[in-house]
């Protein structure tokens, strides 16, 4: 098996895989659960993105 | 009952419990979900199973580097501690990787931080279902 994920594939895939890991692991209900993991997955991906976007002017 | 009874009866089933949960919380280590199931949390198990298999088998897809435990400074050894979290995943790991390996590319990079991730992702299940079988809210 030889998988070739871009950066911002393996990003969306950690964020999404640990948000629903934690959202199941620290909330009880359901829609509690939805909430958490809706809301844990715009962090990861809104701060990812946006720590990108603050280091592109240094990566050249 | 009398206090005597009692104070006697207490501390001993305290003691079984705290044996119980550590053995839930070793074999949740073992095999991802498993501590969960055995307190019949089976939506946790469930997703603990297949969040830290997923990131294993994707892990592993990309060639990241498994550290075993010849670590030749603190961070391989470290990488093993996280590698190692995943219990009997960090086996089939190196068998999804029969050639090894593959770091020359950000892929294996990315790999490498996918299967530490996933041991410490286990870790914490198994911490988890430990406290809960300990009766804390979990």
């Amino acid at each position: 098996m030889d998988l070739k994920l871009s950066h911002l594939q393996t990003m969306v895939l950690f964020a999404a895989v640990i948000s629903i890991a934690f959202g199941f692991l620290s909330r009880r209900r359901p829609l509690d659960r939805v909430k958490y993991i809706v809301w844990s997955l715009f962090l990861f991906l809104a701060i990812g993105l946006g720590i990108g976007w603050v280091m592109y002017p240094f990566s050249r | 009952m009398t206090e005597d009874t009692m104070a006697g009866t207490t501390p001993r089933r305290d003691s079984r419990r705290d044996t119980m949960a550590f053995a839930i919380g070793v074999a949740g280590w073992v095999l991802p979900g498993l501590g969960h199931a055995l307190l019949k949390m089976w939506g946790r198990a469930v997703v603990i199973f297949l969040s830290v298999g997923a990131l294993v088998v994707v892990g592993a897809g990309m060639r990241g580097n498994i550290f075993t435990s010849q670590a030749s400074d603190a961070f391989e050894s470290l990488g093993y501690l996280a590698d190692i979290g995943t219990g009997s995943f960090y086996f089939l790991a190196k068998s999804l990787e029969p050639n090894g390996p593959d770091v020359s590319h950000a892929t294996g990079d990315y790999g490498t931080r996918l299967l530490a991730t996933a041991g410490v992702l286990n870790l914490l299940a198994a911490l988890h279902a430990y406290e809960a079988a300990r009766g804390r809210k979990a």
